[in-house]
This record gives C-alpha cells, sequence and structure tokens, in this order.
C-alpha cells in the first residue's frame, strides 16, 4: 500500500465511497464521496500525541471487539496514510461541542473539525473492483455459544490475539487472562451449511491449521482439537503443511460440532467448556473438554455488495458474490464491459489465487490502454439513416440508452460502445430501418424454418 | 402413436437460453419436442417470427426472457 501510496502514476482516494458510474467502457464518469477525517492530509506527521491525548474510547474493530481505541484513531498499524481520522460518533467535540484536546496538542496543527465532505468526479476508462468479503457472524448459530461463553472466538479475534502488535501483544490468552490449556478449533461455522451458506469458503482449512501451529508454538503445553468435515488443502505446499501439523501432534476430529456448553456432566468437566461431536470416524459421540473455542468462520459476501452491484451494474450469484462474465474462460470480466473483479468479492479465496486474479484484471486494463483503442460486441444494432423516417419510437425503448436523435438530419443514430445488441428497437422499428448485426430478421426467420425441417 | 408437438422455443441469450444451456452442460435432460432459437433479448421478437413457425408447421411457440 505503501508503494501504490508513493506511486506518481497511481492517486490513491483513502476513506472514500463511489457513488455514481455512468458512460461505458473507455469512458466512465465516476462521482467519489471524500469523507472528512478532520485531519488535514498534507500537515499530520503520523507522530500519534493526538491519539494518547484524546480522552474517547470505543471497541477497535480492526481487533475485532478485543482492544479499544481512541475517538481519533489510527485504523491499524501499517495504515497507508499514516494518519489518523475522527470518529464523530464518540468524540466529544461532536457530541457535545467541548475537548478539542487533539487540536491543542497537535504541533502540526493539522485538526480540522471544519472539513466537510467532498464530492470528486473522475473520468476513468476501467474499473476494477476488489471489495473483499464479510466475516460470517457466529452469534446466529445459537448452539456454539458465541457471545454467550468469553472463551469461544472467532478466527479473526484468534488472530488479532496472536500478532505481536495486537492487544494481548501476541499471547493467546482466556477471558481471564491464563493460558488455555486446551483448545478446539471449529472448521466450517457457517460454510457447507445449508442453514446459512452452502459453499464451502476454502481458506478455512488452511488458517485452522496456521492457528494450530501458532498455538503448539506459544502455548505448548496445551492440547489441541481440529474438529472438521473434509480437510480441504489443495494448493502448493498446503498438504505438505497438514502433514506437518498431524505431526506436530495436533488431535484430528473428523465431525463437526453439534453444541457447546458449560454444564458439566462429571467432577472433571467443571469449569471447562465442553464441545459436543460425533467422532464419524470411530462412530462415537465425545465430549472434549477445552478452555478455549476456536470458530472458523465463512466468508460471506459484504453487506453492502447489493448497493455496489447496483452502481457498477454488476449481477450477482445465487450465494451473493459478484457474477463473472464466464465462471471458467473468463472469470475477471464481469457483463459490464470495462469493469473487472477480482479476489473475493467474486467468491472465497485465498492469497494466491486473489494475486493471481488481481494481476489477470490489472493485465486486461493494461492491455486496453496499451491499445488505445477497445473492442465492442459485433452484435450490434444500425439504423439505416435512408429508411429511418425519424419517428423515435426507438429512442424510448433502449433500455442502455445507446439511441439519440441527430435533430440535423431528422433520423435516430445508435453508439455502438453503449449498445448491448439486445434487439428490442430492431423489432419495434415500424420503418425496418433497424438491423440488428448477427441476428437479422433473415436470419432468425431462417433458422425457425430449419429448426421446423 | 401419441401426439408429438414441435414448439419453437425463442430463447434470451441470458436468461432462458443460459438455463438450457446450464441443463446440457448438468446432463440434464428436457424434452426435444422445443427447438430453440436464440436471440439477444426476448424484446427481438417479432409477431412475424410466430407466425412463421406456424407457417411452417409449429405446434406452438414458447417465447422466454
Amino acid at each position: 500500500m505503501a508503494s501504490v501510496r508513493s506511486n506518481k502514476n497511481i492517486e490513491l482516494m483513502t476513506y472514500s465511497e463511489v457513488t455514481d458510474v455512468s458512460g461505458y467502457v473507455g469512458s466512465f464518469k465516476v462521482s467519489v464521496k471524500q469523507k472528512p477525517r478532520y485531519v488535514d492530509i498534507t500537515k499530520c506527521t503520523g507522530c500519534g500525541t493526538c491519539q494518547e491525548k484524546c480522552p474517547m474510547k470505543t471497541d477497535n474493530a480492526f481487533d475485532a471487539g478485543l482492544g479499544k481505541r481512541k475517538a481519533i484513531y489510527t485504523p491499524f498499524p501499517q495504515a497507508v496514510p499514516n494518519v489518523p481520522v475522527i470518529d464523530p460518533a464518540v468524540c466529544t467535540f461532536f457530541l457535545k461541542g467541548k475537548c478539542r484536546a487533539c487540536e491543542k496538542f497537535c504541533e502540526a496543527k493539522a485538526i480540522d473539525f471544519n472539513q466537510k465532505e467532498k464530492i470528486a468526479e473522475l473520468e476513468v476508462g476501467n474499473i476494477i473492483i476488489t471489495t473483499g468479503f464479510d466475516s460470517f457472524d457466529p452469534s446466529v448459530m445459537v448452539q456454539f455459544g458465541y457471545g454467550q461463553y468469553d472463551n469461544v472466538i472467532t478466527g479473526v479475534q484468534f488472530e488479532r490475539m496472536s500478532n505481536a502488535s495486537g492487544p494481548t501483544d501476541g499471547k493467546i490468552m482466556l477471558k481471564d487472562g491464563s493460558p488455555p490449556q486446551s483448545v478446539a478449533i471449529l472448521h466450517c461455522i457457517g460454510s457447507r451449511d445449508k442453514n446459512y451458506h452452502q459453499y464451502c469458503s476454502r481458506v478455512c482449512c488452511m488458517y485452522s491449521l496456521k492457528f494450530a501451529h501458532l498455538l503448539r508454538e506459544k502455548v505448548p503445553e496445551a492440547t489441541v482439537y481440529q474438529l472438521y468435515i473434509d480437510m480441504r488443502c489443495a494448493g502448493s505446499g498446503y498438504e505438505e503443511f497438514y502433514e506437518r501439523i498431524q505431526e506436530e501432534g495436533v488431535n484430528f476430529i473428523r465431525g463437526k460440532a453439534g453444541e457447546i456448553t458449560d454444564m458439566a456432566e462429571a467432577p472433571e468437566e467443571q469449569g471447562k467448556l465442553m464441545v459436543i461431536v460425533e467422532d464419524t470416524l470411530v462412530r462415537r459421540k465425545r465430549r472434549l473438554p477445552v478452555d478455549m473455542v476456536v470458530l472458523s468462520t465463512a466468508l460471506e459476501p459484504r453487506a453492502d455488495a447489493e448497493s455496489v452491484a447496483k452502481t457498477f451494474s454488476l449481477s450477482r450469484k445465487a450465494d451473493g458474490f459478484f457474477l463473472e462474465k464466464h465462471p471458467k474462460l473468463d472469470p475477471v470480466a464481469t457483463t459490464t464491459d470495462g469493469v473487472f473483479i477480482a479476489g473475493c468479492c467474486q467468491g472465497p479465496k485465498d492469497i494466491p489465487d486473489t494475486v493471481a486474479q488481481a494481476s489477470a484484471a490489472a493485465a486486461r486494463v493494461l492491455s486496453m490502454i496499451s491499445k488505445g483503442s477497445v473492442q465492442i460486441e459485433s452484435a450490434t444494432a444500425v439504423v439505416d439513416e435512408e429508411l429511418c423516417s425519424g419517428c423515435r419510437i426507438c429512442n424510448d425503448l433502449c433500455s442502455y440508452n445507446a439511441i439519440t436523435f441527430d435533430e440535423e438530419k431528422k433520423v435516430s443514430h445508435i453508439n455502438e460502445a453503449l449498445c448491448k445488441g439486445c434487439g428490442t428497437c430492431v423489432a419495434a422499428c415500424p420503418s425496418g430501418a433497424i438491423t440488428g448485426r448477427h441476428f437479422t430478421t433473415e436470419q432468425i426467420m431462417s433458422e425457425i424454418e430449419g429448426v421446423l425441417v | 402413436m401419441s401426439f408429438e408437438p414441435k414448439i419453437v422455443g425463442i430463447l434470451c441469450n441470458w436468461c432462458s437460453y443460459a438455463g438450457a444451456d446450464l441443463a446440457g452442460t448438468s446432463r440434464k435432460k428436457y424434452a426435444p419436442n422445443v427447438r430453440i432459437v436464440r436471440v439477444m433479448c426476448s424484446g427481438r421478437v417479432e409477431p412475424g417470427f410466430i407466425l412463421k413457425a406456424f407457417q411452417k408447421g409449429a405446434d406452438g411457440v414458447l417465447v422466454c426472457g
């Protein structure tokens, strides 16, 4: 990200949102809403004094609720640009009109409470959408007690806990601060489950193995269980990693947990979380006493996927992810020319696959730019100006606003870059002045005759 | 001999034709009585197409889109 920001050919717009897109490949007009961060990005040195002095605290979303942040905060340590933002929903000045502590202590005089929302208008030739995914909220699966039991956590929370710059300085600990003696990692929470998401989220097996590895390394005395449906370790070096974790002494149990409870049935179960699971390899119900449960939650489409799809004229698949032009032959393009997708917004995928798809999208755009011209579909409609009576019936019928009326010649004109070749105008033209290329009336008539032979 | 109708299906490229194509790639079977003509949109269909189909012996015309 830092090198993206320092590249002179890239304008990085953070804390911004695309609100409107019009035009077509090679000539899109994009409106970008730039939210006020109340900090002058050109003056701020990123010293962090404001964040020390700010008196207001709230949950840190980046730490998945494990840590706290101030009302003026940098989202995470490596954020680009390294400039804080003020959260008006928490800041005392915005709530009560008093405080301004950050302003007082800022030596660079970078705090600016008068910043307003700005709309930037951009002209671009191509668009790549990489809006990513959301993590499934497991609190709807009440049988796992997420939100009810303190030590049932999600994979994201475990990840933050194991991070050296995270809320626990990299220590794996229970809510009371002690290290866990036993941990169960539950796969497929919300994925491969017809009640939630039918698809496999693809990355959970591998990150669950990574968690097991981190636990063996950081808390070597802890017992680690992996509860899986199937291990899906397809990828370069993945199967080898799976074998390595098995050799590290992690217990693999084939079965999906049915319930997590703190109800003890025996004295040794007191104070433990009981994971109830059918071990399908030995055909036996088991009760595993553990201190911590990690839920490997599904990847799901972002909550705002519907509105993003509308803004960029994209379609979505049944599972909610953005639809590619062709699942095998064109997984990077979309049905809108000049709009490409990459990463988890198209479907769950791991980092190597995301990098490959993003590189492909960048290459597709570069090839368009270096050519200097765009190839458009040949199946478009064309008006025979000699026959056009200028009735304008077609003008309003076109769903893509591709037909304009030439006031001078008194004939209609079709913009081939906008025309999708649907042929509605062809069928509607009373003078027969419009031809649908590759779908002419003669061709379709012959086809009908052909199928009836 | 039972009656086997000949039906001309004029299908939209994006939905119903894609559906017929999906039936094929999923190895699902459908009756051979429907003979498919692809158009880019059901909006392309002119009354003349339907009359032509009946004139050439179709028992039914299915316009999908």
